[in-house]
């Protein structure tokens, strides 16, 4: 007895002598945390969106509202980013600029003078005139031109030195149409494709609530677009759509869930076909539009927002909140507060990403947590994945902004942790198969 | 019945004169005595000395006769004459005054052949000066030997007034005495009466304490020896002759009660002992502490003097006797405990079975013996045991107790370090490792304090097992000192004899009769009543 005591003391010893091994455990982690640059308030991850051109990606950072401007992080396409940012000048220059809470990406950004790579729209500002300030990898910047109320609401905000919000949206290709939005003004536009000129889009007056715009939301469907505009607090997410071109028609409106809309994102979900999906989230649930039903309603004056005037398939699948050991406590988790299509195992078709920041993970509350489900079509959707930081910790709120920028032949998960002031690349999935996981992953 | 006591002992050392008259007599006796041993070595002058001091001293005729007799073999006539004549003068009714009367008058006569030859001596010359007056030519009767020397003799009675007669063996070959009867070869040399001093020649005697009032006669043998004095008392109410008895033994002191095996009276004497004693058969008990009791029986004839030597053999047990330099100690003896002895106190004393002992002894603060102690038979072994001081652990148990420490904590933090290592490998395996993650610090330091932990805790237990094993001081141990006897609650503490080794003694040993004339211890085990003794 006493000998084995001995040799479990000698055994523990050794093992414990080995602190080089958390040196092994940690070289290569499967998570990767952008470093907040120094220039930046704490809330660094409030928001965060990816652009992709060619084998350069870019992640851009933005910070807390009102307080600090966003910064970019190269990617690469291996599994070895950058983790300092190369430019933490959005929204920072001496000229005005409001970063808005949600960011655009452009893989190709047509400038007034030339095609930029890796640009971002980050808010509204001036750059010798007023306007929505894309700013990209080289430094410049440039200003979309604003509707005369977005105008006058960011004129008066920068005279009151208050701080102003016009969220934003890309369809997530490499040459965006981007979506604007002034929820102070009741405003809602869109840049077609390459054009610096906006185009409004004709906001029912009877839907015009103080949230609207508040959400965005771009879905490609072949070469035209689906436009949604989300009114989280009555629950409506409006739709229209284009052709491409400048005009764009009402096609109805979504509602019934409380809180529908609380974030909007667009991706390529279902599997069968090239267009890309609405993924809406409500206070509980969060629902998959396909994108090509909606680009087929017809165009309409109706005000009645509800998912009963939607065709047959349109609403490919509403799934909850999932849990697991260490991720619990679903019903206060904020299932649904950040939303993001990302191809995690490579197979061609996007898995839906839920943040849920205010999940308890490891008994730390609002840790946070992002949840990944694999929606093939109406009747296959699985929870397939959930990730949090290994370091969880009480009020880190992970998942409260997501993005999942391209890595050659995958997507991976973006998370923002502004409680923490982190971001976190999450390297590995669940869904990716043996082979393709690199060398982060087991 | 009248009874006439006769003994002897031999150590004149043990028998002390009790009274003046003893006293006295012990004196003529020493004088006599000192006189007899330089006659005997060819010291006449020396002897004739003492003699004549002895009669200074003690005026008994028996000094000038043995003065004379000195003189005579100096071939000094005339002072030998001198003396004779006062022997007889001082002693007319001499018992052998024909015999000295002879010898006067042979004396006398060599001297006067010497002055008649004398004056026949030849001139020796004209020249040859005035002439010398010539020195006479004695011839002195030959024949004196040692056995020459007179010896005196005391007879007394109780009561005094006893009438004596005394009978020489005249002829060697002579029947011994019996009274009434012829006895051929045998002289009656004298009749008197109690007490008598008398100087009688060497040889052998019978006296005879004749009928007396309401006692009846009784008689003794008793050999004179030259130059001695020899002393006869007889003890007229005991009815029987006295025996004498001396027991002696291997252990002097030793307690002799005679026919008293309950002890219920005082003890008879202490070995060596002996006095005069009833005839017949006795039971000795002879007992001193340390010894087993030995209970003899030994059969006295009346007058017959006999020496008893016992053998005591040791109890089988012993006593050790414990003290120590510590304020305290527990003492235990083959396990059991025996007893606390205590500074100031008497020192502690266990009774043990004879043999060697594990003996332990404990004391606060001090180191415990552990060792074995051989236990005398019959003797205490004073053991005196050096309680050493434990060697100061404080140290040792601090740096026990801090290694423990470390050791404890190297242990939770190695626990915990690997328990966080463990969730970030699962972490990583689960694709959710960041690499900032707090643990990996956490359980890099973890691994890192434990190291440390364990390698103060195992230096600190080396130095504290050091410091626990290392003790400079000496352990605790005992000195036994040389064996003492059992106290005697009834006297001193008794003297063991020495134990003389080969064939072992006889338990009673009945010794010879000594010649010389000893005095002693005259009180009978049975107590009062008059006594006739003698002792030579």
């Amino acid at each position: 007895m006493r000998a084995s005591y001995c040799a479990a003391l000698l055994a523990l010893a050794s093992t414990a002598c080995s602190w080089s091994r958390f040196d092994d455990v940690s070289n290569n982690a499967p998570v990767v945390v952008l470093h907040k640059p120094g220039s930046m308030k704490d809330g660094f991850g409030q928001s965060v969106t990816t652009a992709r051109n060619k084998d350069q990606v870019e992640v851009l950072v933005g910070g807390p509202l009102g307080l600090s401007g966003a910064a970019v992080f190269q990617l690469g396409l291996s599994d070895q980013p950058s983790t300092e940012s190369n430019d933490s000048a959005y929204c920072t220059g001496g000229e005005p600029c409001f970063l808005a809470s949600s960011l655009a990406g452009f893989g190709t950004a047509t400038g007034p003078d030339r095609v930029r790579p890796l640009c971002f729209a980050v808010g509204a500002g001036t750059v010798g005139t007023e306007g929505i300030i894309v700013r990209c990898s080289d430094g410049s910047e440039y200003p979309l031109a604003m509707p005369q109320d977005a105008k006058e609401v960011f004129d008066f905000a920068r005279q009151q030195n208050q701080f102003e919000d016009f969220p934003l949206a890309a369809d997530g290709t490499d040459n965006p149409s981007v979506l604007a939005a002034t929820p102070t003004g009741k405003a809602a536009w869109f840049y077609p494709v390459g054009s610096l000129k906006f185009s409004e889009l004709a906001i029912p007056k009877v839907l015009k609530d103080d949230s609207i715009g508040t959400k965005l939301a771009v879905v490609p469907v072949g070469d035209g677009r689906v436009y949604a505009v989300a009114a989280p607090d009555a629950g409506h997410v409006l739709l229209w759509k284009s052709d491409g071109s400048a005009t764009s028609s009402y096609i109805g409106c979504l509602g019934g869930p409380p809180h529908l809309g609380r974030a909007l994102a667009s991706g390529k979900v279902t599997r069968g076909d090239d267009d890309a999906d609405l993924v809406v989230s409500d206070d509980v649930n969060v629902h998959v539009l396909d994108g090509r039903a909606l680009y087929n309603l017809p165009a309409t004056t109706s005000t009645d927002c509800s998912f009963g005037a939607l065709p047959a398939g349109a609403l490919v699948n509403s799934f909850g909140c999932g849990s697991n050991r260490s991720a619990t406590d679903c019903a206060n988790s904020g299932f649904g507060a950040a939303l993001a299509v990302g191809d995690l195992d490579g197979d061609g078709d996007g898995e839906v990403i839920v943040g849920a920041p205010n999940m308890t993970v490891r008994e730390e509350k609002r840790a946070g947590a992002v949840l990944v489900y694999d929606v093939e079509n109406s009747a296959d959707t699985a929870f397939a994945d959930i990730r949090f930081l290994s370091d969880a910790s009480e009020g880190d709120v992970l998942g409260t902004s997501l993005t999942a920028p391209h890595l050659g032949t995958r997507d991976v998960i973006v998370a923002g942790a502004p409680g923490a002031t982190k971001v976190a690349i999450f390297y590995c999935s669940a869904l990716l198969g043996a082979g393709k996981a690199g060398g982060r992953c087991p | 019945m009248l009874a006439l006591g006769v003994g002897s002992v031999a150590p004149i050392a043990l028998a002390q004169p009790r009274d003046p008259a003893a006293k006295s007599l012990e004196g003529i006796r020493a004088q006599m005595e000192k006189g007899q041993g330089l006659y005997v070595a060819g010291n006449y002058a020396g002897a004739a000395e003492v003699f004549e001091a002895g009669y200074a001293t003690y005026p008994y005729s028996a000094f000038l006769f043995n003065a004379g007799v000195c003189y005579q073999k100096l071939n000094d006539v005339d002072r030998a004459l001198a003396k004779f004549k006062d022997y007889l003068r001082v002693d007319p009714s001499a018992p052998d005054a024909d015999k000295v009367n002879a010898r006067i008058a042979a004396l006398e006569a060599a001297k006067s052949a010497a002055a008649a030859a004398a004056v026949v001596v030849p001139d020796a010359g004209a020249d040859a000066g005035p002439p010398q007056p010539p020195k006479p030519a004695v011839v002195v009767p030959s024949g004196d030997d040692q056995n020459a020397m007179k010896s005196l003799v005391v007879i007394e009675t109780e009561p005094d007034g006893a009438p004596l007669r005394i009978y020489q063996r005249v002829e060697a070959a002579a029947l011994p005495f019996k009274l009434g009867a012829v006895n051929a070869g045998w002289k009656d040399v004298l009749a008197t009466h109690a007490p008598a001093n008398l100087t009688l020649d060497v040889g052998h005697y019978h006296v005879v304490v004749e009928k007396f009032r309401d006692f009846n006669a009784s008689e003794a043998d008793m050999d004179v020896s030259p130059g001695h004095v020899h002393q006869l008392k007889a003890n007229l109410s005991q009815g029987a002759f006295m025996a004498f008895l001396r027991v002696s033994a291997n252990v002097i002191g030793a307690h002799v009660w005679v026919d008293d095996q309950k002890k219920e009276h005082s003890e008879w004497g202490e070995t060596p002992h002996g006095e005069l004693i009833p005839g017949g058969r006795h039971n000795v008990l002879v007992e001193v502490p340390g010894f087993e009791p030995l209970l003899t029986q030994v059969e006295l004839q009346h007058g017959e003097q006999k020496e008893l030597d016992v053998r005591l053999s040791r109890v089988n047990y012993g006593v050790l006797r414990f003290d120590s330099n510590a304020p305290e100690i527990k003492v235990k003896v083959d396990d059991q405990p025996k007893g606390v002895w205590r500074s100031g106190e008497e020192p502690l004393d266990a009774r043990i079975d004879s043999g060697s002992h594990k003996v332990t002894v404990s004391s606060d603060g001090r180191k415990t013996f552990e060792g074995m102690v051989v236990v005398p038979r019959g003797q205490i072994s004073p053991v005196h045991v050096k309680m050493i001081p434990k060697y100061p652990r404080g140290p040792a148990w601090t740096q026990a107790i801090v290694g423990a420490a470390f050791l404890g904590a190297a242990i939770y933090v190695g626990t915990e370090s690997n328990r966080l290592h463990d969730q970030l490998q699962a972490d990583r395996s689960a694709g959710s490792l960041e690499p900032g993650d707090s643990r990996i610090t956490r359980g890099r330091w973890f691994a890192v304090g434990a190291d440390g932990g364990f390698a103060i805790a195992a230096v600190l237990g080396g130095i504290a097992t050091y410091n626990f094993i290392k003790d400079p001081l000496p352990p605790s141990s005992v000195k036994s000192d040389k064996p003492l006897e059992f106290d005697d609650p009834m006297k001193a503490r008794p003297t063991a004899r020495l134990e003389v080794r080969g064939p072992k003694p006889l338990p009673i040993v009945e010794r010879p009769k000594s010649r010389s004339l000893e005095f002693g211890p005259q009180a009978t085990s049975s107590g009062g009543g008059l006594f006739l003794g003698g002792k030579f």
